[in-house]
């Protein structure tokens, strides 16, 4: 993270509240072009509010109450509805985990691109058709020209997440958001689906935010991970040094209680006790508190700051000196 | 048990099928071969993994042996009775001793019955206890599984995701079985929860002696877990192998890229490793490829592969392996 080109999209000091908690509480982070940024943790960790703020699609009842997100020198935070619906899909554009969900069941799916492409361009059906086409051969969907007249519920669930890729891709935004786009899939048709988000990454260089939670997928694709923990970011860094040298108690046994192909069968695995706080049961210190192996009264009373470990590696955390003991407590 | 030295399970060349005759929509449908002649054994305390992807009929396969959908053919025996056939009141007195636990343990649960009325049911039902006896056997229950008895007046929506599993657990327990059908029991919850309930289903195997046939697709999960793993595929078995064979020689083109497929929670080796990703999608069960079924997709594919369908035969190191070329 300590070279890299300038940021494209730049989310600064995020604050979200719902019914006056704040689900997601200054949380900054960038992402250049051509890279992945994985938002990583548990549900309820505010990783998807975040990505949706980006596509200015909060739900109702959630509110922007602080903090900024640029898209180069477009402030989306600031934008309008209206103003919103030309950035949507043209600048900035997201896929979600369920894609039969997402795609409309009475429309084939050609028309479905096609539509997306027309929304942003001024050209033919027979034109964005000819485009749609092209788009499906990008994401390696085999005879494109049969497909195209097809309906999403002909189609499996790998090629359904296919198609929403080529809709999200059709206009080539700049950043892609990707909400656990590969957790409702087979394995054998994850790794494919991964391998083609690499291909459009490096071949477009459009930047990724990528919402998950499953470990061996961060490990896969991401440049940089922002580990979440109760709407905060607890630890932020590039993949390496954050899988090598995690700097947040949280993330340590995190890692530790994902089971490894080198671990003895059926010992006990590495446990965070406890659970997640709700909202309503926040304190005035660190989130992580009530479940942390390392805490102290210090960490019940105030919030760690986000501390620079060197190498663009951040921790929120007082305890970082102390960290070797987590790793006696993960072992 | 009836029988004490018997298996857990026994399964013989079942198989089942759907549609094909009849039916609402005329006689014409094609037949869904789910589950295509399967021999299956499980041991008293021995955890079996049963790995495939969707549509590969593991699913069929489970609600099979716990006498949800009935075989076409082929014998399955549970604790030495046999199942296919049985009458009502055998099938009845057979299901106690093989349990079931789902998914995504929400649904599983009935949001308008307190914990304790729902581990109790069971209990009930079958007549073993009631009353005081019957409370005092659900907090047991709920304390094997790392809940507290006083929870047992308070509703499904009070318990997190993870406590909630418990729940489910502490109800398929309640009849103490010798087999537990577990049917992707972690991988709705979250990853810090999922060590605490594998953690948990290893203790419990360990002291009520338990067996388990557990159905994933995570397969740092299944090596974590299991003593011996079958790989499934279109209705078959295509691999089946102890632990340690498995996972340091697996022979299986389809099993070998399944390994691969399943990303590693570590940059270095994620990265490093060879790469043998499948080109294609499953093929549906209605229409299975002729000769082995995995030929449209594997890289190993030659003409024998496309006419004669391998069997599984035994290999030096005990692994059983469908495969002309593995």
């Amino acid at each position: 993270m300590s070279v890299e080109p300038r940021p494209l999209l730049s989310v600064e000091k995020l604050t979200i509240e719902i019914g006056g908690a704040a689900v997601v509480d200054d949380v900054s982070f960038d992402v250049a072009p051509g890279r992945v940024m994985a938002l990583v943790g548990e549900s309820g960790c505010g990783k998807s509010l975040t990505s949706y703020a980006i596509l200015g699609l909060l739900p109702a009842a959630a509110k922007q109450t602080g903090g900024r997100i640029r898209l180069d020198e477009l402030e989306l935070s600031a934008l309008s509805e209206r103003e919103f619906r030309k950035a949507r899909g043209k600048d900035i554009s997201i896929i979600f985990q369920e894609p039969s969900a997402s795609l409309d069941p009475l429309t084939t799916v050609g028309s479905q691109i096609a539509a997306a492409y027309r929304t942003h361009n001024d050209v033919s059906q027979a034109e964005a058709y000819d485009k749609a086409r092209q788009m499906l051969a990008d994401v390696g969907i085999p005879d494109p020209d049969r497909r195209l007249h097809q309906y999403p519920f002909e189609l499996s669930g790998g090629m359904c997440q296919r198609i929403m890729i080529s809709i999200a891709l059709i206009c080539s935004p700049r950043v892609l958001v990707a909400d656990e786009p590969t957790t409702a899939l087979d394995v054998t048709i994850q790794a494919q689906i991964l391998d083609l988000m690499k291909k459009l990454v490096s071949e477009r260089g459009t930047a990724i935010v990528l919402i998950t939670h499953d470990m061996g997928v961060v490990a896969d694709i991401a440049d940089d991970v922002a580990v979440m923990y109760a709407g905060r970011v607890a630890e932020i860094a590039g993949v390496h040094s954050l899988f090598a040298k995690p700097q947040h108690p949280y993330t340590a046994l995190l890692l530790a209680s994902v089971p490894t192909l080198d671990d003895a069968p059926k010992a006990d695995l590495a446990t965070i006790e406890g659970r997640v706080p709700t909202p309503d049961e926040f304190g005035a210190g660190c989130h992580f508190a009530s479940r942390c192996p390392l805490v102290t009264d210090k960490c019940r009373i105030e919030q760690p700051p986000l501390f620079d470990c060197g190498d663009g590696h951040r921790s929120a955390c007082w305890h970082i000196d102390r960290m070797h003991e987590i790793v006696e407590v993960a072992a | 048990m009836s029988d004490p030295n018997a298996h857990v399970l026994e399964m013989r060349d079942v198989a089942v099928h759907f549609g094909g005759r009849g039916g609402l929509f005329g006689a014409s449908g094609q037949v869904v071969k789910a589950v295509n002649g399967v021999d299956l054994t499980i041991g008293r305390g021995e955890t079996v993994a049963l790995v495939g992807e969707s549509g590969c009929g593991k699913s069929t396969l489970s609600n099979t042996i716990v006498g949800l959908q009935a075989p076409v053919s082929g014998s399955i025996r549970v604790g030495g009775e046999e199942v296919v056939g049985a009458d009502r009141h055998k099938l009845n007195d057979i299901r106690r001793h093989v349990q079931m636990i789902f998914q995504d343990p929400a649904l599983s649960l009935d949001p308008r019955s307190t914990i304790g009325a729902t581990v109790g049911e069971p209990l009930k039902v079958r007549g073993v206890a009631k009353g005081a006896a019957l409370k005092q056997r659900v907090g047991e229950l709920l304390t094997q599984v790392g809940l507290r008895a006083e929870h047992a007046d308070r509703y499904p929506h009070q318990f997190s995701g993870g406590q909630r599993q418990r729940v489910v657990i502490a109800r398929a327990l309640a009849l103490e079985p010798g087999l537990v059908i577990c049917d992707e029991p972690v991988s709705a919850l979250d990853v810090s929860v999922r060590a605490q309930i594998l953690n948990l289903l290893v203790a419990l195997q360990k002291r009520t002696g338990v067996s388990y046939l557990f159905v994933s697709h995570d397969l740092s999960v299944v090596r974590h877990i299991c003593d011996r793993v079958v790989v499934m595929y279109l209705g078959r078995f295509v691999e089946i192998a102890d632990r340690a064979t498995f996972f340091d020689n697996p022979k299986h083109p389809y099993t070998r890229a399944l390994m691969s497929a399943v990303p590693q929670a570590d940059p270095v080796v994620q990265r490093g490793k060879e790469r043998y990703v499948l080109s294609g999608e499953l093929p549906s069960p209605a229409n299975i490829p002729s000769g082995c079924a995995f030929h449209t997709r594997c890289p190993l594919a030659t003409e024998i592969c496309s006419q004669v369908r391998p069997e599984l035969t035994p290999r030096d190191d005990g692994a059983r392996v469908a495969c002309h070329h593995a």
